[in-house]
């Protein structure tokens, strides 16, 4: 009964972990477009949100954590995959941190409400299915009312600075309260993990493939030259096609 | 905000100032303005359109015009952009130039930009490298898949969550459209390029060694940072003070004395004879004749008596006089071609008296050398001192030549360059322009050149049709 009881517990701190590092991922999708053409109030507020979940989470797995590796009377099995996932969560809240901060920092210097120019980096689409998949939500809610723009900047400021120092004292506490030999846990998997799955060929490869094309030509220029290419195989096939027909029949 | 270090164990862990940092995070920031900015264009790759890719000529014309410098300069300052990350190069990513023709450039976001006050962390280039070997193996380089098994071994103990959080980050982007996904893949390329570069390149972002005190820090109030303060005070209080005429004549009588040192305030040295045709520099530097000590005793030597011993003094004067050779010189001179001294030797040859217009109290001094008691048995014979010829005519042979014939007379006598000879010298040179001038010829023939030059019609349209 206490084994299962266990085991449960595992399979909840398990998955608080896993949904913890997948929203501390999208988070860090999120900030990498602040300060970009596509930076905006819907931006600021996804982050606030991801930012909400990912502190609510981290709270809870504190807790449950904190408790039971100070709980002496742990068997040796259980203390190990403790301590496994001690070291994932606190990996995961110094990478929150780090991200935290560093969106602090480019809100003080990219303020929407003086509207400096915004970085063009290249970006076109919005972010709302990454911050979807991080509050694990089919699909966000609509835009922001335009009423709370005013003050929303200056509020969230003060509230990040908050959280940031909130963030901090956590991972003190977890240091201080709970002794874990970080070198001594021994990851369980392989080097590289599982494949992921080949669909998305990847994007860099696109790249690869442009670079070695751009390299020579125009731009622009390349476009016209496939479109003939095909339109000449095709001519081809419906010939070949064509005389292997009237050879048969005639 | 600090990002925390959670090692404690306050080392020389503290990254310098980079000021350059902020002033390039500046002129990013005018760059981006849509009317006063550069001009931007999309990029087309096979399936999809890009925006925001600028070309390398128009930064540098940007640069150039910002800041009213010359192409060469905008050039080196827009490499600097992009070796510090906040352009990227979309075409050869690896080598972070700014290359001044159509080659396609984008801004780096904001969350890529290098920070001084934050390094960049091991962590963050793992996850980085396991995304990209989950992705498709074997895309990592032989430098990256060294630093992947060296992290690997470094960072065990976190392993598993590098390769989920990579998992997790692949999936996140995923959600993305492609286009963007495109451009976070190029962003995040590129940072690492900057930031982890390749084996045998120089980064910018080298700084030195760590410091031991964090300069962005505040310093702390602390009882011994105001006891610093105090100490400061007081000692500037209790300095001694000094009446003002004291020490302004402490400083008048220090620029007197070092006034002729002072390279404001006194002349400039003359110019090198051998660039320009004025020889007052080596006037300047005649060596000066000194007889000294050692001029006098050979006076007496010579059998002047100690009435001459005014005269020895008023010698020690510097008397610029016309060029002496040293000893070697006057051998070498003398092993060949007499060149410019065949009346010297000749006259000591014959015995004659030396020239007539070498200073009267230096004459007294200058005696045949035949007459000159013991020399060298010759002079017992009675002939001709043939013992002169060999030592004033023909080439030293001995190893140790005799002391008299280092005596000063000696040397005075056997030199006979005069100022005409010196003169004649300079007339056989050949003359030199004076680099002024070699420049104002070059700008004129270079400016001739430009307005006669054919316009190259070719060259236009290829330029035009460059520009569609």
């Amino acid at each position: 009964m206490h084994e299962l009881f266990l085991v449960c517990l595992t399979h909840t701190r398990l998955h608080s972990r896993y949904v913890l590092q997948m929203v501390v991922a999208c988070y860090r999708h999120l900030a990498s477009c602040v300060g970009g053409c596509t930076d905006g109030l819907q931006l600021r507020d996804e982050l606030r949100q991801t930012r909400e979940r990912a502190r609510n989470l981290a709270a809870t797995t504190c807790e449950r954590l904190t408790s039971h590796l100070r709980d002496k009377k742990l068997p040796v099995e259980e203390r190990k995959e403790m301590e496994l996932l001690w070291v994932a969560f606190s990996s995961s809240l110094e990478l929150l941190h780090i991200d935290m901060c560093k969106v602090y920092n480019m809100g003080g210097i990219f303020t929407l409400a003086e509207c400096p120019s915004l970085v063009q980096t290249g970006l076109q689409g919005g972010n709302s299915e990454v911050a979807a998949r991080a509050l694990s939500l089919p699909d966000l809610n609509g835009p922001l009312n335009s009423d709370l723009i005013d003050g929303l900047e200056n509020r969230e400021h003060k509230t990040m600075e908050q959280e940031i120092s909130q963030i901090d004292r956590m991972i003190d506490d977890m240091e201080t309260k709970v002794n874990v030999l970080r070198w001594m846990v021994e990851p369980r998997g392989p080097l590289d993990g599982d494949p992921l799955g080949s669909a998305d060929t990847a994007s860099l490869g696109l790249l690869s493939v442009d670079e070695e094309r751009l390299a020579g030509r125009r731009p622009g220029g390349e476009r016209n030259h496939v479109v003939a290419l095909l339109l000449m195989c095709a001519v081809i096939l419906v010939a070949s096609t064509l005389s292997v027909c009237i050879f048969f029949f005639s | 905000m600090t990002i925390r270090n959670t090692l404690r164990d306050h080392g020389q862990r503290y990254r310098p100032r980079m000021a350059c940092l902020k002033k390039a995070e500046k002129v990013l920031l005018e760059m981006q303005d849509p009317k006063s900015g550069v001009k931007s264009q999309p990029q087309r790759l096979v399936i999809t359109t890009i925006p925001h890719a600028i070309t390398g000529e128009d930064i540098v014309a940007w640069l150039a015009d910002r800041f009213q410098i010359d192409t060469r300069e905008a050039r080196s300052l827009g490499s600097m952009l992009v070796a510090l990350g906040f352009v990227y190069p979309l075409q050869d990513h690896k080598r972070l130039l700014l290359k001044p023709d159509a080659s396609l450039y984008r801004f780096q976001t904001p969350y890529f930009w290098p920070a001084q006050q934050w390094p960049v962390e091991d962590t963050d280039y793992a996850i980085y490298l396991a995304k990209r070997n989950i992705r498709k193996k074997g895309i990592l380089e032989v430098h990256e898949q060294e630093q992947y098994n060296h992290l690997h071994k470094w960072m065990n103990h976190k392993w598993d969550f590098i390769v989920m959080q990579a998992k997790e980050q692949y999936r996140a982007a995923k959600e993305r459209k492609k286009p963007d996904r495109v451009v976070f893949d190029c962003q995040e390329r590129a940072y690492w390029v900057v930031h982890r570069p390749p084996p045998g390149t120089v980064s910018a972002m080298d700084y030195g060694l760590d410091r031991r005190i964090d300069p962005n820090a505040d310093e702390a109030k602390t009882p011994d940072y105001y006891e610093r303060i105090m100490i400061f005070t007081q000692q500037s209080i209790m300095r001694p003070r000094v009446k003002s005429s004291v020490s302004i004549g402490a400083l008048v009588k220090y620029s007197a004395t070092y006034n002729s040192h002072d390279p404001f305030l006194s002349k400039c040295l003359p110019s090198n004879p051998w660039h320009t045709d004025d020889v007052t520099y080596w006037t300047l530097n005649l060596p000066k004749r000194k007889l000294g000590v050692l001029g006098r005793l050979r006076g007496f030597e010579m059998g002047h008596g100690s009435d001459h011993a005014g005269e020895g003094r008023a010698d020690l004067q510097d008397v610029p006089g016309p060029r002496r050779p040293s000893l070697d010189q006057h051998r070498r001179e003398n092993d060949g071609d007499h060149g410019e001294r065949p009346e010297a030797s000749a006259q000591i040859r014959d015995g004659r008296r030396p020239d007539p217009h070498l200073h009267a109290h230096e004459e007294r001094l200058v005696r045949p050398l035949h007459e000159i008691a013991g020399f060298q048995g010759h002079v017992e014979k009675g002939h001709r001192p043939r013992g002169a010829q060999v030592h004033v005519g023909a080439p030293r042979r001995r190893s140790s030549p005799s002391p008299r014939s280092r005596s000063f007379s000696f040397q005075r006598r056997s030199c006979a360059s005069s100022e005409a000879q010196l003169e004649q010298n300079a007339k056989n040179r050949r003359p030199s322009l004076s680099p002024i001038v070699l420049r104002q010829q070059e700008l004129e023939e270079r400016a001739k050149m430009a307005a006669n030059a054919p316009v190259d019609i070719t060259q236009v349209m290829s330029k035009l049709s460059r520009r569609k």
